[in-house]
């Protein structure tokens, strides 16, 4: 082995480590470490001064091995791999020490927290000493992209890849295409009607040459790697039987929506007990016909909106559903254009009017006159029959809280802004395509704010509602990050994958054939002749749970070896 | 002085120290005496791995996994939850108590579960006292 001379540096991140995390400590106590030639500090090594110190000491200091004590490795390690790569060193000479998720934004006290840190940073040392050079491998990159979900985010990301000509699957598992949009009559602010918007677009993707419409159609399997997965499509045919097909593709987006909040699960609004109080999507099928009436068939003269139900309440969803304030603004101006005179009131929580074009909307709708009740996060208003004196069919009783009165008011039809919830088998759909759900169901991203769009699973992006509550301009904005994305590797034709592999030393290898079975991938193949197992590395997914079952240990895990993991424990207890 | 374990954590890369990551970016305070590893999947973690860390004075170790079902590599939490059984028997063999040696199911959203974890195994090593094999050691190399 070569004369190791490590480099290391730790971040501060502003003070987001330092803050608790004495770093110039760290510093100091790495400085002694076997083969540590150069140690520093930095406000930010992930900046471009930060990584460009990293470079200039790599040539001044001629180092081979690099530990960047910073953020996870899962925010930042390709940063500083290729901070490596451009001052020439195998970018694999890195390891990370994880000081930041791990320590300062974790402990509060700074002499456990610096302790705890200096260990890790230690461990990162002591591991980078016998990391080996790898070299990544370059794999064809198939243009094909699969689409799961035919609303507006799939259809919008659709369209962009098919246009630059590439072929899409879109997946949908109803008789249509439009999602949950094609269920709503006008779209707030501006009131432009969401089925001319949608018919455009619907039209487009049927006639598209290279997009394939897939209708009642489900993913059933899920395999391969980024730039080359192999899809399993079930649809249903006409006379009740299935069709499967198998696709080859590169990527795949997952853009299959949200599901609304069943309103009858909250018992005090009386929904499917009293006749006339109906959720926000059965009013947009009577706006689309035109009508706006009770079950009588009468003209309601008080229409109610409740807001937030199922949202921002400890009972069901936490989270605000983003696009119900502004659509109970715009039943406010619908209501009032198919019942003239019809008094509109809405009882809400707090009005989140942040889009572009939402605060003068809600302006505009306070001047038509309508009637709004503020309450508080679950203290929930009550929607009971009215008697037969009263001049109205129900009474919602509200603790109004800018006046601090019980306030009492009439209502004929009441409209309950159901929030968006995850769709029940996301979680199915998640295991699926190999990406992960949070507590609530919406599908994780690879970073909330730098990576919105990508997963944790290279190659599969995510699109729409079926990330987090969003309207349709949000929704579309995603759907065609992820179509640029994918269509700049496209472009490139080729991609880089990593280089971590399992590898078989034939000599060691006593051909027992325990790893045979074992591997998820089938990548390892039995050599009758040679009376040996070897490992296909374009199959191999580098979980490593044939290195650890071997009983002659004859596998290494390629940057997992047994060597790297035992100085890292090493480096911990130290 | 009361007595602060060193517990060594295995965590996978896909679930578990991605739920790690979750109780940092949430803040979520928890205990500082897990010392984490990351390994790609929890059928990586030989056995060997954790009498390494035992030997070398940890005072327990914790393995971190996807849920069952849930493995980014289909089913290598499984064969962990296989093999675990087995350095189980190992381990009290050696007059290693039940607690020091944990396996536990972290999904990525699942940052308080960490949290709650480490927590509560931190005590309960800490309540074992040092590890019978630590105290070995450091009676054999007294007796040099």
């Amino acid at each position: 082995m070569d004369e190791q001379r490590i480099g290391v540096y730790v971040c501060n991140c502003g003070t987001n480590i330092a803050k608790v995390v004495d770093c110039d400590a760290v510093v100091e106590a790495s400085a002694s470490l076997p083969g540590v030639v150069v140690a520093r500090p930095y406000k930010y090594m992930c900046s471009n001064p930060g990584q460009e110190m990293i470079v200039a000491d790599i040539t001044e200091h001629d180092l081979n091995r690099v530990v960047v004590a910073a953020c996870s490795p899962r925010m930042h390690e390709p940063t500083f791999r290729k901070a490596l790569q451009k001052a020439g060193v195998n970018p694999y000479f890195l390891e990370m020490a994880n000081i930041r998720e791990q320590c300062s934004w974790v402990h509060h006290d700074p002499v456990e927290a610096t302790d705890k840190a200096k260990a890790l940073t230690r461990a990162a040392a002591l591991r980078v000493a016998r990391h080996e050079p790898l070299e990544r491998r370059s794999v064809d990159m198939c243009p094909n992209t699969l689409v799961i979900g035919g609303g507006i985010a799939g259809m919008s990301a659709a369209l962009d890849l098919a246009d630059a000509g590439g072929k899409v699957y879109i997946v949908e598992r109803n008789d249509h295409l439009g999602g949950n949009v094609a269920r709503v009559d006008l779209t707030a602010p501006y009131l432009d009607s969401a089925s001319d918007m949608l018919t455009g677009r619907v039209t487009r993707v049927v006639e598209h040459g290279n997009i394939d419409v897939l209708l009642e159609s489900e993913v059933k399997s899920l395999e391969g790697f980024v730039g080359n997965f192999h899809g399993g499509i079930r649809s249903k045919l006409h006379d009740g039987g299935v069709v499967d097909q198998e696709v080859d593709i590169g990527s795949v987006i997952v853009a299959t929506g949200y599901k609304e909040f069943d309103a009858g699960r909250i018992t005090h609004y009386g929904y499917g007990k009293l006749p006339n109080v109906i959720t926000s999507f059965e009013l947009e099928k009577m706006l689309r016909t035109g009508r706006v009436e009770t079950k009588e068939g009468g003209a309601p003269q008080y229409v109610a909106i409740i807001h937030c139900v199922g949202s921002r309440n400890l009972e069901f969803h936490t989270y605000c559903s983003r696009v119900c304030c502004m659509t109970a603004l715009k039943y406010a101006h619908e209501i009032k254009a198919a019942v003239p005179g019809c008094y509109v009131s809405d009882v809400y929580i707090d009005m989140h009017a942040f889009g572009k074009g939402h605060e003068d909307f809600y302006r505009r709708s306070s001047e038509v006159k309508t009637l709004f009740l503020m309450y508080e996060k679950n203290d929930y208003p009550v929607v009971r029959r009215a008697e037969s004196k009263d001049d109205c069919e129900m009474l919602i009783e509200v603790n109004e809280k800018l006046s601090g009165e019980t306030i009492e008011i009439p209502a004929d039809l009441v409209v309950l802004m159901v929030g968006m919830e995850a769709r029940e088998d996301s979680e199915e759909v998640a295991r699926l395509v190999n990406i992960s759900c949070d507590k609530d169901g919406w599908f994780i991203e690879s970073h909330p704010k730098l990576d919105p769009v990508a997963t944790t699973t290279d190659g599969i992006f995510i699109a729409g509602a079926c990330q987090y509550p969003k309207d349709i301009p949000d929704s579309v904005a995603q759907a065609r990050a992820a179509a640029g994305r994918i269509l700049a590797r496209i472009a490139r034709g080729q991609l880089e994958i990593d280089a971590v592999f399992a590898e078989v030393d034939e000599d060691r290898c006593s051909g027992c054939r325990i790893c045979n079975d074992l591997c998820p991938y089938s990548a390892i193949e039995y050599d009758e002749e040679k009376g040996r197992s070897h490992v296909i590395s374009a199959l191999c997914k580098a979980c490593g749970a044939c290195v650890a079952a071997c009983p002659s240990s004859a596998i290494t895990a390629r940057h997992f070896t047994d060597a790297q993991i035992f100085a890292q424990i090493e480096g911990v207890l130290a | 002085m009361t007595f602060e374990p060193t517990i060594v954590g295995f965590l996978c890369n896909w679930c578990s120290y991605t739920g790690a990551d979750l109780a940092g970016t949430s803040r979520i305070q928890y205990a500082p005496n897990v010392r984490i590893i990351r390994v790609m999947c929890s059928a990586r973690i030989d056995p060997t791995f954790v009498l390494k860390a035992l030997t070398d004075g940890a005072d327990g170790v914790l393995i971190c996994g996807c849920h069952p079902g849930d493995c980014h590599y289909s089913e290598g939490n499984y064969k962990m939850m296989r093999r675990f059984p087995l350095l189980k028997t190992l381990l009290a063999d050696y007059g290693i108590e039940e607690e020091r040696v944990r396996l536990e199911w972290v999904s990525a959203s699942e940052g308080q579960r960490f949290a709650d974890i480490v927590n509560d195994m931190t005590e309960r090593v800490r309540a074992l006292g040092p590890s019978p094999i630590k105290m070995a050691l450091a009676h054999d190399m007294a007796e040099r």
